[in-house]
């Protein structure tokens, strides 16, 4: 390293310092007001010291059912992940290794996917779904979501066979390895870290998918962010309970965003960036 | 330099995914086609009829509808730039050496708002702006600001959340980027001049641009999806100073019933996205 | 129509008939759902009061009959989605919660059963102590009724009622509230507004508020409505405009973000003091006056709606619920039961005491209601009230979103009231249009 003077570096640390306050504040706040009760939540100007309680948790986990929901969207998020990874992963090694016609097209169809607004596909959806039978059922749920989880992992995933040298499948076929054998026996162990990436952004963004929630479910597949916004009667609002329904949902998608915070920026630009 | 393998094996690998990806992606949205080009009210299932393109007719002279549209793009534009701006100077900042641990902390900060479930932050978010009980009037210096119920400070209320939960995925991004900046050219660069916007222009920006394009087209796309964190947060009110397009959209087809209607906005929706997705994909994207 | 009304008021008379038979065996709730033990209902409830206090009553119900009644809770701003998408799916739910905006709806979908075809039906779950009579008429009309039909029996009822802070009213020098909505805003609007504090709220947003509790409210009293006797927009006559247009006159005594306020903020503002007076539903009454969420508590008076030049229209919504057509046998006898006694004389002491308002007559005739301040008020705002507050047919889902859009555009002034009116006028009768309405092929029932 230089020894060139870092002249600003008290400016360096106040902004270092405003970022990390700005990014965790809104955290802080939706989880203090979770501790508080109905009238202290309510209070003008609000309260920062207070007594806690724990009775918003206890009445939403256990009288107003959002365990059950929390238990809906795990289910679901880890469904629909693990069929997307079963899904994606061949196809991404067809993309990566195989030459064919019309593979432009396929690909730029991935990509439209990812962009498609879900309320385009939510009308028709329902309709759909309502003359098979399928509302609020966990299977259509996980089944939709793919629509933006195939294509991540088939992004992500087709980057990652792509860096693997091709030697390496060369030797194999020399021996006599099946193209199938080629993706799980030496491609794929190499490949895991972008499985693993591309696996833990579809779980987060089907874990926080609200719209379909909303409209394919009624009471037995109930999402959770569809619970959190089935609070919102406007005779009451119950900001405490809100908050802490809030706090239940977010807290397991923050964990998996640390895990994952390396290649967060990558997945989410889909091998834009290089 | 590749294999030539059979059809039957290319199908193996890759048709279980355009097979599923087709059947629920493409036949709902053939289904949308029928459906919009009937009149088609959920609660008039007995009157469903052929209209033809009445409905596409309908939605193409509703000023309403273009009203969207346009508060949409115009979102676009207005937290777009901040993003950029604000994200630009995080990433500087981040790429400065020294303060390993702080740094490391900031970073990890970052990845927290852009995880958050977008329903979530819209609860937060009436939470927080509550004109009486809420801490930003509060932090404001016990300011009265009317957030909720104005047109102009709702928009700018959507805005600031906009910009807090995805300025730091722009900020990133560009970090990114600045990695990839070979230390001596950056070194030499220094060498030559004291102007700091010099080395941004000329050495950092060139490293920076693929990662603004994705960050172009991602916002674009989302912004014409967003709905989760404006629904929970204003459901498109004041008036409709907030009514985004999506939201739009499901109002129609969710709250009037109006699914004929929604289906020919739903598709027209769909074709100014795939049409922008095409140019920027054909012009800025690298390809397969 | 008329036919159809008449068999059903013979069968109605009928089962009366052999209800009051049945009382002779002697008639008892556990041996009617004897048949249907172990019969789950599904049913849609609001966040609530009146659901609540059903909620706290139903062990009794499910215990006495083995019926399982099974809640699915939805805001009410869900509660029409939900349930239309179950009804067209054919889903599961066995009993429809019918606002009075939404019964055209359901009954012309015929996704509810009229109540003398259910008793008719299962003529011995008819408790021979029903007494349909005994409903307010209007409340059982309006709520449970579509073109001379029964189709629900009135559960969650809401007149709307002037609440004000006697506290306060008094402080500014006044022994009482005021008579007319013109008196409100001359004379009291100005005494009770300033130092953060306002005198009057009225609930506005963009949903179901802004057109019932808003919208409507100020046209009627000032000689308004939305249709004329063609079903043509009446609201650019002359006393719908002046009904909006003292709206916007009324807002600068009300608090700035008012367009926003859902009955939440509106009933806070009231309850911690800031606003002295305010015109809300009914079942409010426990909120405001319970200390625990109540900040004024001891100064909570009721009186009805202030009367404008056309007198006192005061808003009128309510719920009732009724059968379900696309539940099987055994679930519509138990959804019956259900409904009978949710709403029957016999349970509508307990349930006003538990934070219900029932629509039974003899319930407000009994002594020791000195508590329920709001009694007299509602009493008299249901003896006459206007049905069609905001008319009940089919195509009220999609005119609500319109009214919902410009009347809160003009509140915030970006449209005048007349530009509003225009607005909203020509998109409800291209509504009405594509229904029929004009052609003939619908009659204009309202």
């Amino acid at each position: 390293m230089t020894a060139r003077v870092q002249r600003p570096l008290w400016g360096q640390i106040i902004l270092l310092c405003l970022i990390l306050l700005i990014c965790v504040f809104p955290f802080y706040w939706m989880v203090t007001t979770s501790l508080k009760t109905h009238i202290v939540a309510l209070q003008a100007p609000p309260a920062w010291i207070f007594e806690p309680t724990l009775q918003n948790y206890r009445e939403a986990l256990f009288e107003d059912g959002v365990l059950r929901t929390l238990i809906n969207s795990l289910v679901i998020a880890v469904c629909t992940t693990m069929l997307a990874v079963i899904l994606g992963v061949p196809a991404a090694f067809a993309l990566a290794r195989f030459e064919f016609r019309g593979k432009k097209d396929l690909w730029f169809w991935f990509i439209t996917n990812r962009m498609v607004s879900p309320i385009v596909l939510a009308l028709p959806f329902f309709l759909i779904a309502r003359n098979l039978g399928m509302l609020d059922k966990h299977i259509t749920l996980i089944l939709i979501y793919l629509t933006f989880n195939l294509p991540i992992v088939i992004w992500i995933v087709t980057d990652q066979f792509r860096g693997i040298p091709y030697d390496l499948d060369e030797a194999a076929r020399l021996e006599g390895a099946s193209q199938f054998t080629i993706m799980t026996k030496i491609c794929l162990p190499l490949a895991m870290p972008g499985v693993a990436v591309s696996s833990i952004f579809a779980f987060i963004f089907s874990w926080n998918e609200l719209m379909f929630g909303l409209i394919l479910t009624r009471s037995e597949a109930k999402t959770a962010p569809a619970m959190a916004v089935s609070f919102m009667e406007g005779y009451n609002l119950p900001y405490g309970k809100i908050m802490a329904t809030s706090t239940l949902i977010v807290i397991p998608v923050l964990i998996f965003a640390l895990l994952a915070s390396k290649q967060l920026v990558r997945g989410l630009t889909m091998g834009a960036v290089k | 330099m590749r294999d030539k393998v059979s059809r039957r094996t290319i199908f193996a690998f890759i048709g279980p995914a355009v097979v599923a990806l087709a059947a629920i992606g493409i036949v709902p949205l053939l289904y949308a086609g029928w459906t919009s080009l009937h009149f088609f009210n959920l609660t008039k299932l007995k009157k469903v009829k052929f209209i033809g393109l009445e409905n596409y007719w309908d939605v193409l002279t509703d000023e309403v509808f273009w009203q969207a549209m346009g508060r949409t793009f115009f979102l676009l534009g207005t937290a777009l730039p901040l993003q950029i701006g604000l994200g630009m100077v995080i990433a500087l900042v981040l790429h400065q050496p020294g303060l390993t641990v702080l740094k490391t902390l900031a970073r990890l900060s970052l990845v927290l708002p852009m995880a958050t479930t977008y329903a979530v932050v819209g609860l937060l978010g009436q939470v927080m702006f509550n004109q009486k009980f809420g801490v930003v009037n509060q932090l404001m210096g016990g300011a009265d600001i009317n957030w909720i119920g104005d047109s102009t400070n709702a928009f700018a209320m959507i805005i600031f959340w906009d910009v807090w939960q995805w300025t730091p995925f722009v900020a990133l991004v560009l970090l990114a980027g600045l990695t990839m900046v070979p230390d001596e050219v950056e070194e030499a660069a220094r060498l030559e001049t004291k102007s700091r916007w010099t080395v941004l222009r000329f050495v950092q920006l060139p490293f920076l641009l693929p990662g603004l394009v994705a960050v172009l087209i991602l916002r674009t796309a989302d912004t014409l999806k967003l709905f989760d964190m404006v629904f929970t947060l204003t459901r498109g009110g004041p008036g409709a100073s907030t009514e985004f397009i999506s939201l739009m959209i499901q109002r129609v087809g969710f709250r009037g019933f109006d699914q004929g209607l929604a289906s020919a906005q739903a598709i027209i929706l769909l074709i100014i996205t795939i049409f922008l997705a095409q140019i920027y994909i054909r012009v800025f994207y690298k390809e397969v | 129509m008329k036919l159809r009304t008449f068999l059903a008021s013979t069968a109605l008379t009928a089962t009366l008939a052999t209800g009051a038979l049945a009382d002779g065996h002697g008639w008892s709730l556990k041996d009617a759902a004897a048949p249907y033990a172990g019969t789950t209902v599904d049913v849609v409830f609001l966040l609530r009061p009146g659901y609540e206090a059903i909620e706290a009553m139903l062990p009794a119900f499910e215990e006495e009959t083995g019926i399982k009644i099974n809640i699915i809770k939805h805001p009410y701003e869900n509660a029409l989605g939900e349930q239309v998408r179950d009804f067209v799916a054919g889903g599961d739910l066995d009993v429809a919660l019918i606002d009075l905006v939404w019964i055209g709806n359901f009954a012309e979908n015929d996704w509810i059963l009229p109540l003398a075809d259910v008793q008719a039906k299962f003529p011995d779950t008819v408790d021979p102590e029903l007494d349909i009579d005994d409903f307010f008429p209007l409340v059982l009309n309006a709520f449970g009724g579509w073109n001379d039909t029964i189709y629900g029996l009135p559960v969650d009822n809401y007149s709307g009622l002037l609440f004000y802070n006697r506290c306060m009213l008094e402080d500014a020098g006044f022994d009482g509230p005021p008579a007319t909505w013109a008196d409100l805003k001359d004379v009291y609007g100005p005494a009770l507004t300033g130092d953060g504090k306002y005198a009057y709220a009225l609930q506005s947003k963009r949903n179901e508020t802004q057109s019932a509790d808003s919208f409507a409210r100020m046209i009627w009293p000032f000689g308004g409505s939305f249709l004329d006797a063609d079903f043509k927009s009446n609201l650019l006559s002359e006393e719908s405009q002046a009904g909006l247009q003292f709206r916007q006159d009324l807002m600068q005594y009300m608090p700035d973000g008012v367009v926003a306020y859902d009955h939440a903020e509106t009933v806070n503002g009231f309850a911690q003091g800031d606003i002295a007076m305010i015109t809300e539903w009914s079942a409010f009454y426990s909120t405001v006056v319970s200390p625990d969420t109540s900040a004024v508590a001891d100064c909570v008076e009721i009186a009805p709606e202030p009367t404008g030049p056309a007198g006192r229209k005061p808003a009128l919504g309510g719920f009732s619920m009724a059968v379900a057509s696309q539940a099987d046998e055994a679930e519509q006898a138990a959804a019956y039961l259900f409904i009978q006694w949710a709403t029957s004389k016999a349970n509508a002491r307990e349930y006003l005491e538990r934070g219900g308002v029932p629509a039974r007559q003899s319930v407000y005739m009994e002594d020791g209601l000195e508590d329920f301040k709001f009694v007299p008020a509602l009493v008299e705002s249901w003896q006459d009230g206007v049905p069609e507050f905001r008319p009940r047919f089919a195509e009220w889902p999609e005119i609500t979103e319109i009214v919902q859009e410009w009347g809160t555009k003009m509140m915030l002034g970006e449209v005048t009231t007349e530009e509003g009116a225009m607005e909203i006028g020509e998109r409800m009768e291209a509504v009405l249009e594509e229904a029929g309405y004009y052609s003939g092929e619908k009659p204009l029932a309202q």
